[in-house]
């Protein structure tokens, strides 16, 4: 054993305290750093010099001293994975949710002013024709309440139509987002890589590396799988969406607009898709399959039997019952023209858009029955009974209000326990990799202290030393 | 397992748990301001679409309730002026009997009764032709504006016609007089016969046969007036059930659309404790670190 090396060891010593009273100040500096991770210095003690040869002297050696041996991310692979895969069901659920909130907003039920409301004023309208069926004033009120409610039939119509194309910019921007995360992320691969290779420290970019893919997960439950070089796959719907360094870009194809239209053709000639979905971009027409994640809820949410189609449908079913109701009643009717229809559907497009009422004054109403007196209103009762009929337009709004409502509270249950899920793998994680300041104060004070106790024994050496150089022999002199 | 507790984890749930706090805070405010307990159809989808349901009812009870009164006034009149129907054509009755005292009058007596019979004529044609809000009440569907005119006296009435109003989901009362019953057309009429007597009794002709005559228009016009009566009656009767049905729909509102206030608002004020509650322990458990303690 040499003279020297425990000055040696202490020095080691000396080094191990400092890296950890540098990475305990790195953790307490990231205190509230998104995404970062904490870390550790790891340790070894270093063994003694092994002794070769019959020379070698038979005394016991302590060692060497400690070797920092790297610093570690406190990270946990499988929690990881959990707060991805909780996240891709928070978020599906968010965007439907949210959707489904903004639709049955937009139905303004139960209220005064609703669609349900002005039905029962439009027939009540028609037994006051009844009771005077030659006043102009009561046929005025009658077309206005017709005009109001195909006015709010349309707007209703609107609402959906212009939630659907929100909705489906927002999946287009989401769209582009996961594609500059899926390059980010193969970007970071080869960085990564070649770091590891070189020996350079990683654990900043498996941060960012971990943030993107948590993204990517709540985007469109891209799943993770580890490479041997340090590199990630990520797949969605089973294909790769990130393979090493390389990122496939996705688009998202199908109709631009709530009717359908605008789905436009592919580079091959082929019809672009009927509904919206995620496409590869080097494989237009092929949906990829999408179980969850916010693009996932959003591409449901936009399908053509989804809410907000079916609900647009209501619409259009609503002013097609309508006219029919009221048209048929009113053909067992009769004026001076002999024409008797009271709303008239538009020739193309959606019902609910182009509804529009034909009378312009009383006499044009066919309020009064064939053969009856010129002050006959029975055919303007038997209008206004349409309301209580089981067909009727009133009981078909009813059951979309409800089947709406009812949806909506499903779907803000399954958000909410979804949000859950997430929130308690999100807490797991951060449980295990977040940095806790008394943990790091105490880590801090422990280096510290390994630190004066290193210095200690460099200074014992110290003085051993000098006791042997400067005090040895002396004795007698 | 204990899982691990940071500051960061402790900053996290003590933020979510004040959020959490606030948004029922703020959920229960709104139902404690609107006084409503479904304010959007996912609150209650049943209690919605029964919601709507009563709503539409009672819109129409409002409607019914309208109708009522419209129809009560219809009825109101045709029946006063029955009444005065009545009162004319007994008086015609008497001065018929005193005209058939062939023995007893000069031809200037009979003169006078058979003025007065054409002016009670006159009256009962006014009477005919009464009208309530611009439409005559004895002419059924007809907009001609009366229902009689001399001298041929012929029914300008649709017959058959009838004037209705709907005072229930099922039920529509008739308004109207049936003017050709009441009065008789043409020849047959009351009016062609006051004629016919004062034309006789000028003429010299004994008008005794003609007593039964004005006696059975005078049972026609009576029973007529009852049938009226009986509807008015019925009028009278629905508008009480559209009453009491107001009363009940807006009790049946109340209970599925409004809240019950003090219930609501035991319910902010718990909520209002808890979240101050959650502020206060908050503010203490993330004050103290080992920093704090360290020299």
């Amino acid at each position: 054993m040499s003279t020297f090396s425990g000055i040696n060891a202490a020095q080691s010593a000396l080094q191990a305290a400092r890296a950890g009273i540098d990475v305990a100040g790195q953790n307490m500096n990231n205190l509230t750093t998104e995404g970062y991770t904490r870390q550790r210095v790891t340790l070894a003690s270093v063994a003694p010099t092994g002794r070769i040869g019959m020379l070698a002297s038979p005394t016991f050696s302590a060692g060497q001293g400690v070797a920092v041996t790297g610093i570690a991310r406190l990270a946990n692979e499988m929690l990881d994975q959990k707060v991805r895969s909780t996240a891709a069901s928070a978020g599906f659920s968010y965007v439907r949710a949210s959707a489904l909130s903004g639709l049955e907003k937009s139905l303004n039920e139960p209220s005064t002013t609703g669609i349900s409301a002005q039905l029962t004023d439009f027939w009540s309208s028609w037994q006051t024709l009844s009771n005077s069926p030659n006043s102009d004033a009561a046929a005025a009120v009658v077309i206005e309440e017709g005009t109001a409610l195909a006015a709010q039939i349309k707007q209703g119509y609107t609402a959906v139509s212009s939630q659907w194309d929100s909705l489906r910019g927002n999946a287009s921007l989401q769209t582009d987002e996961l594609n500059a995360a899926a390059a980010q992320v193969a970007e970071l691969n080869g960085m990564i890589r070649s770091a590891l290779a070189s020996g350079t420290p990683t654990n900043a970019m498996l941060d960012q590396r971990s943030m993107l893919t948590s993204s990517i997960a709540t985007l469109a439950r891209g799943t993770v799988t580890q490479n041997t070089d340090g590199t990630v796959d990520v797949l969605l719907g089973g294909n790769m969406l990130v393979s090493g360094t390389t990122a496939n870009p996705v688009t998202l194809a199908g109709p631009r607009s709530i009717d359908g239209s605008g789905a436009g053709t592919n580079p091959d000639g082929t019809a672009g898709a009927t509904a919206v979905q995620l496409e590869w971009a080097s494989r237009p027409g092929a949906a990829i399959a999408l179980d969850g994640g916010e693009l996932g809820g959003a591409v449901s949410m936009l399908a053509p039997g989804g809410a907000l189609a079916s609900a647009a449908n209501s619409y259009n079913a609503m002013a097609t019952a309508l006219t029919k109701k009221v048209n048929e009643g009113l053909a067992k009717g009769q004026t001076a023209s002999g024409a008797t229809d009271f709303f008239r559907l538009p020739t193309s497009g959606a019902a609910a858009l182009g509804l529009t009422i034909i009378p312009t004054k009383a006499s044009e109403i066919a309020s009064r029955a064939i053969g009856g007196g010129a002050l006959d209103g029975s055919i303007a009762d038997k209008i206004s009974l349409i309301g209580k009929q089981t067909d009727s337009p009133d009981a078909l709004w009813s059951s979309t209000v409800t089947s709406i409502g009812a949806t909506t509270k499903t779907e803000l249950k399954l958000s909410v326990l979804a949000d859950l899920a997430a929130t308690s793998a999100s807490t797991n994680q951060l449980a295990n990799s977040s940095v806790d300041l008394d943990e790091e104060n105490v880590n801090l004070l422990m280096s510290q202290q390994a630190y004066n106790a290193a210095a200690r024994v460099l200074t014992t050496m110290d003085e051993m030393l000098d006791t042997l150089i400067n005090r040895t022999g002396l004795v007698g002199r | 397992m204990i899982t691990r507790v940071t500051s960061t984890t402790m900053m996290n749930s003590a933020s979510r748990n004040m959020q959490s706090a606030a948004a029922e805070l703020s959920r229960l405010q709104e139902k404690a301001s609107t006084q409503k307990n479904i304010s959007r159809p996912s609150d209650d989808p049943a209690g919605t679409a029964a919601a709507l349901q009563v709503r539409a009812d009672q819109k129409l009870n409002a409607q019914y309730t309208k109708n009522v009164q419209d129809g009560n006034e219809w009825l109101t009149t045709v029946d006063s002026t029955l009444s005065s129907v009545t009162a004319l054509l007994q008086r015609a009755n008497v001065l018929t009997v005193q005209g058939a005292n062939d023995g007893a009058l000069t031809p200037a007596a009979k003169e006078t009764i058979a003025m007065e019979l054409e002016s009670i004529r006159d009256s009962l044609l006014a009477a005919s032709n009464t009208q309530y809000a611009g439409r005559s009440v004895f002419a059924g569907t007809s907009d001609a504006g009366h229902a009689f005119t001399s001298p041929d006296y012929a029914y300008a009435g649709v017959k058959g016609s009838s004037v209705e109003r709907r005072i229930g989901e099922g039920q529509t009362i008739r308004l109207d007089g049936d003017g050709a019953a009441i009065f008789g057309e043409g020849a047959d009429s009351v009016f062609a016969a006051l004629d016919a007597i004062a034309a006789d009794l000028r003429a010299g002709v004994n008008i005794g046969p003609r007593i039964t005559t004005v006696a059975t228009h005078l049972t026609t016009v009576s029973s007529q007036q009852a049938v009226i009566g009986s509807r008015q009656a019925t009028v009278l009767s629905a508008g009480e059930t559209l009453l009491d049905a107001k009363v009940s729909l807006e009790s049946r509102r109340v209970s599925i659309e409004d809240v019950d206030l003090a219930e609501i608002i035991l319910d902010l004020k718990m909520q209002e404790t808890a979240y101050q509650a959650s502020l206060a322990v908050t503010a203490r458990a993330l004050q103290p670190t080992l920093m704090d303690f360290l020299s």
